[in-house]
């Protein structure tokens, strides 16, 4: 019998062999983030005539738990553009720092600041591009609303892998699925979309959020909304999803209490 | 010249605080041939007199293109001034990369103050032997900012440094009121006339020895501009015509005419 | 100074056998040579002036502007070398950045004010460098509200962030002055420059102490100022440039702002009208006694 207590309760070195103690050490190569914790999930814009209306719910999920239900994931830059952040919620939290402190400095200048919402969608997918080649990425997928140098509607997405994309609406996480569709039929293009007036854009971003409230379990009724043109941002981050209806629903298998 | 304990070096305060180094370094400002620079509401204009060290030799390089929106002309020690040109470059491209914005000019003029600044309060260092004229357009419309070796700058209406160029200056005060509202052609006129003030006696203004570079706003509120271009030898025939000495009674005039 | 010749006033960090150094003190006289900065500290806010000498008649007017932003609560002027003013400003922003980096939240006045002092100090050790040539006077407004730390997303625990004693006062304005030596103090009217003895005098008739003048009063006394302690000089041209600072529920809402056009002419104004005024009456001669402050160990 092996005398040392802290070989008892292990399996025998003379049938399966000495145990690698390499395994023990914790001392590995340095493991950066794989995955995202808390997060967030759609985000949805649309533009307009005059500008972009954009959206998203407010909350941050730890996996399938709501663990946070009045988290802002829309993010205003000086009064020039409105960042929708999906994925991790702490790398949006340091984004929206970082975003800061450049709002920061170039408010140091006399003229003012001039970045619009084109230069911070470059900027945002740079830090991406940057992040996810060192292997350390930043778990976001982001939607850039504002107007670009010429006053005209700006909206665009960067995301973990500094992957950029631009289109007259645009949706990231389950949105890509959900709500995407809806508001193509409304503007398939960038003609169709410049023919939108502001109350048609806020009714099909809202129409899409209660779409997505309906289908994507890590979603909720509480939400944000921003409508960003040259004139300024127009934030409301309590909003509550109006005229639901479930009726839909009773013909799902598994809602309420049918068992098939 | 006199000879005092205090000029050894840049990190020696005079008993009156006086800094002799880096005064000495503004001498060598005055050693180079002089160049002008004037903004009107839509452009900026540098002109420079280029110098041969001997008859064979080519001219010395006055004026560098920066960027597509701005540009400098030295006086005092190329070489310094090319350290100072290539790193503009590069903080020009980096804010292009980056933000795809061209960069305040501003800005630009603060980053190479700050870093002759480092040079005149640190032993081993010696300040530029270089003094620059800035001109371009950004968000905010055109701009000339003049630099000094001390890593002092300034936002000018007008300017000229180098050799005899106080001459220049006086012919600037004298018209500062004409530039705002000249047109491009008028405040290139206007800056070879300020160039030719500080002429040497036996020297003339000739297409060998001229350099113009030209930025501007296309036209008021536009996103394009006017790029910055370097003009040289049968480039700059034109103007120099048009300053040559016969014609100067006729400019002189209160109805300048030389737009043709 | 009778020790000067001897020596010991040719490197910085060098004491003289009376126990001073020299090098410091020559860097103080560059600050005495600059134009006029003041800083008065209000009940409800900062109010920070600058008399801008005109060097030519090129310069482009109301460019080139000489109070700088530090963080958005925070600002800072000062007199002497020029370019070392904008060294200390962009060092002190590299402060507040890094304050917030670690603290999410805005760095108070003091504590700038003590990071630089620790700075410029630090030039005064070393003869591989000189100290600075500016005497800096820094303004801010620390919050009187908890404020939502940086990055925060959601609303917090509804009782906030603790740690608050019931009935004590938080935040408020903040002024301080830093000179060459490193050495600072606290404020209620600041002022430095070639006019500072008249300035001071100015400074000391508005019972500043007492916590009375408000900021709208403070934008007018400090125009006033500026345009007495350039009485003295009257042959040059200048301009008047200020900032001011208001708490969260005052006109710039607890940001480091540039005193609005209208505001800044109509205070200009009553400057011009009370020194004319003033002129009938006898003239305020300034002191020539030698410059106070300019030894390390006070």
């Amino acid at each position: 019998m092996n005398h040392l207590p802290q070989g008892w309760g292990r399996p025998r070195d003379d049938v399966y062999g000495a145990y690698d103690a390499s395994y023990l050490q914790n001392s590995g190569p340095n493991q950066h983030t794989q995955q995202p914790v808390v997060t967030g999930t759609s985000v949805v814009a649309l533009k307009f005539k005059e500008g972009v209306v954009i959206a998203a719910d407010n909350l941050a999920s730890y996996g399938s738990l709501a663990r946070f239900t009045d988290v802002k994931r829309l993010r205003t830059f000086a009064d020039a553009a409105v960042v929708g952040f999906g994925g991790d919620v702490s790398d949006m939290q340091y984004l929206d720092r970082l975003l800061t402190s450049l709002d920061t400095e170039e408010a140091y200048g006399t003229t003012g600041h001039t970045l619009n919402a084109h230069n911070l969608h470059t900027y945002l997918s740079k830090v991406f591009y940057k992040r996810r080649s060192e292997f350390n990425p930043l778990w976001n997928q982001v939607l850039v609303a504002g107007v670009d140098q010429e006053k005209k509607p700006f909206l665009a997405s960067a995301d973990l892998l500094g992957t950029t994309f631009s289109a007259p609406s645009l949706a990231t996480g389950f949105g890509a699925h959900l709500a995407q569709p809806i508001l193509r039929t409304l503007a398939p293009d960038e003609e169709a979309a410049a023919g939108l007036s502001k109350e048609q854009a806020v009714e099909a971003i809202k129409e899409c959020m209660k779409v997505l409230f309906y289908r994507d379990a890590r979603s909720m009724d509480k939400y944000s909304i921003a409508v960003v043109t040259k004139d300024g941002i127009d934030l409301r981050e309590n909003e509550k999803l109006e005229a639901q209806s479930w009726a839909f629903a009773e013909k799902i298998r598994g809602y309420g209490t049918q068992v098939n | 010249m006199f000879r005092n304990n205090y000029d050894n070096d840049s990190v020696t305060f005079s008993p009156q605080g006086r800094i002799f180094q880096v005064e000495y370094a503004s001498e060598a400002v005055k050693q180079g041939s002089v160049v002008v620079g004037l903004v009107s509401k839509t452009h900026a204009v540098l002109v420079a007199l280029k110098r041969n060290a001997e008859e064979l030799s080519s001219y010395q390089k006055k004026i560098i293109a920066i960027d597509e929106h701005l540009g400098l002309s030295l006086a005092g020690l190329a070489s310094d001034a090319r350290v100072l040109s290539n790193f503009m470059k590069q903080q020009s491209l980096s804010s292009r990369l980056t933000y795809g914005r061209a960069i305040p000019l501003e800005r630009l003029v603060s980053a190479i103050g700050d870093r002759a600044q480092t040079n005149t309060q640190h032993y081993g260092k010696r300040p530029y032997g270089v003094g620059l004229l800035v001109a371009g357009v950004d968000e905010t419309g055109p701009h000339l900012f003049e630099f000094q070796p001390s890593g002092m700058t300034q936002e000018m209406s007008a300017c000229a440094i180098g050799a005899r160029s106080q001459m220049a200056r006086t012919y600037l005060e004298r018209n500062l009121e004409k530039f705002a509202d000249s047109s491009r052609e008028e405040l290139i006129t206007h800056g070879l006339k300020a160039l030719k003030e500080s002429l040497a006696q036996d020297k003339e203004l000739t297409v060998e020895n001229c350099s113009v570079g030209v930025v501007g706003v296309r036209a008021e509120g536009k996103a394009v501009i006017e790029a910055f271009k370097l003009f040289d030898g049968q480039d700059v025939k034109q103007w120099v015509d048009l300053v040559a000495d016969g014609t100067e009674e006729v400019a002189e005039g209160e109805n300048m005419e030389v737009d043709a | 100074m009778t020790s000067i010749g001897t020596g010991y006033d040719l490197t910085n960090s060098v004491f003289s056998p009376d126990g001073r150094n020299f090098q410091v003190e020559y860097a103080v006289k560059a600050v005495e040579n600059g134009g006029t900065s003041i800083g008065i500290r209000c009940k409800d806010g900062v109010v920070l002036a600058v008399e801008k000498v005109i060097t030519s008649k090129l310069l482009k007017p109301g460019a080139n502007k000489r109070i700088a932003t530090i963080d958005r609560h925070m600002g800072a002027v000062s007199s002497g070398l020029i370019p070392d003013g904008r060294h200390f400003v962009s060092r002190a922003r590299e402060e507040a950045a890094s304050w917030r980096k670690v603290y999410k939240t805005p760095i108070t006045t003091s504590d700038l004010a003590n990071r630089m002092g620790g700075y410029l100090q630090a030039y005064t050790l070393y003869s591989s460098v000189r100290p600075f040539g500016i005497t800096a006077i820094v303004g801010g407004w620390d919050s009187e509200r908890e404020l939502p730390v940086d990055g925060q997303v959601g609303s917090g625990p509804s009782i906030g962030a603790g740690g608050k004693v019931e009935g004590k006062k938080y935040g408020g304005p903040g002024l301080y002055m830093i000179e060459p030596s490193g050495l600072y103090w606290g404020y209620y009217g600041a002022a430095t420059g070639k006019g500072r003895q008249t300035a001071k005098a100015e400074l000391e008739k508005l019972d500043l102490a007492a916590g009375k003048l408000s900021l709208e009063d403070g934008v007018k006394e400090a125009a006033k100022i500026i345009y007495i302690a350039h009485d003295d000089n009257k042959d040059k041209e200048f301009e008047l440039e200020m900032t001011w600072i208001s708490g969260l529920d005052g006109p710039t809402k607890g940001r480091h702002e540039e005193v609005p056009k209208d505001i800044l002419e109509e205070a200009e104004r009553l400057a011009k009208k009370a020194l004319e005024g003033d002129d009938d009456e006898e003239e305020i001669k300034e002191e020539d006694k030698p410059a106070e402050g300019d030894k390390m160990e006070e």
